[in-house]
């Protein structure tokens, strides 16, 4: 039989653009379970790009709460979010249960370090949005022992990075770390006192890099869900701003890097 | 073995700028790191090196790293914010 089309209707489903993608599996992308650690700049873009790309199951870990600093880099934070001092983790999670096709966001408010180690093995996948090493080193191994793929990024004024980690084999984050990151992640530990951070990295996030980094998360994420690790970044992608120039590096296995070493 | 200092630039990613070092091949890839980052005042950050595409581990001895005479090394941030 013919099959009949009538206009407009390409318009009625939600998805019909995504639908279009040979590579993409649509259906994996609505089963998947995503542990989302961070819910701050690039917390705010990589959810919106997650909700709207039809990912439904998603979990935020944050513990901190809006400040009006981040109105300005943050779509789904309000005004009244900032006065009000709401946790950003359930501020996110409205948010993007407000853009969502059939929404079921979570928020845990925490620390990921006070998580329980479940949320890492019934996630499809994690996605780091965090700004401290500390917490990125924990999450990258709660996520690699678990078998599960982390995709981390970390920006600074117009830099940005994201690591790709597929366990079981390859670099982790923790890989490409040196002595600048121990030096940068004690400093921290030693600046934090209960739940205040006196350290600020030098330059806040900017949102034009921030939205960029959050999309090559949210596409690397699309591509393993849909079984297209092919089409991944190897393990490295680096990004310049001002200049628009993005490379893809290779992090090599470290052989002494404690992650591999449990 | 005797081994001889030899010179390598480094670039800075940030700025184009490069800066030559002299080096032995016992110094480690963490040394280029800080070296470099203290001559560009960039002691408050974090970054990798890079040669050609491959990030170099920093606890590495540049003559394990195959890091060369006339080598260019690059200083690359990695950012730590979210
Ligand atoms: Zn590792």
């Amino acid at each position: 039989m013919e099959e009949i089309i009538r206009p407009a209707e390409v318009d009625v489903d939600r998805f019909d653009r995504p639908r279009r993608v040979g590579w993409l599996d649509l259906d994996a992308v609505f089963r998947a379970k995503l542990l989302m650690v961070g819910a701050g700049a690039l917390g705010n873009e990589v959810g919106k790009n997650l909700v709207l790309s039809g990912f439904r199951d998603i979990t935020i870990v944050d513990m901190d709460r809006v400040a009006m600093s981040n109105l300005s880099r943050c779509m789904f934070f309000e005004k009244g979010d900032a006065e009000g001092s709401i946790l950003k983790a359930e501020a996110l999670r409205d948010g993007m249960n407000s853009l969502a096709d059939k929404g079921a966001v979570k928020a845990v408010a925490c620390s990921i370090e006070e998580c329980s180690t479940d949320l890492f093995e019934k996630s499809t996948a994690v996605l780091g949005c965090l700004d401290n090493i500390i917490a990125r080193m924990y999450t990258n191994a709660q996520s690699y022992h678990a078998g599960k793929p982390y995709i981390d990024g970390g920006m600074e004024g117009f830099a940005g990075r994201v690591m790709i980690v597929r366990p079981p084999g390859g670099a982790c984050l923790q890989c490409g770390m040196n002595r600048s990151h121990a030096k940068m992640a004690n400093l921290r530990f030693s600046c934090t006192g209960s739940e205040t951070t006196l350290y600020e990295p030098r330059l806040a996030s900017e949102i034009t890099t921030t939205s960029l980094l959050a999309s090559v998360m949210v596409r690397e994420i699309i591509k393993h869900v849909s079984g297209r690790n092919d089409l991944m970044l190897s393990n490295a992608f680096f990004y310049d701003g001002r200049t628009n120039r993005a490379e893809e590096f290779e992090v090599p296995l470290n052989p002494e890097c404690p992650v591999h070493l449990q | 073995m005797v081994l001889l200092p030899f010179r390598i630039k480094v670039k800075n990613a940030e700025t184009g700028a490069t800066v030559e070092m002299e080096l032995e091949q016992n110094n480690t890839v963490d040394e280029v790191i800080e070296s470099a980052a203290t001559f560009w005042n960039k002691e408050m950050g974090t970054y990798v090196v890079r040669k050609g595409k491959k990030v170099l581990r920093g606890t590495q001895a540049l003559s394990d790293a195959g890091v060369r005479e006339d080598d260019m090394l690059e200083l690359v941030p990695d950012p730590e914010g979210g």
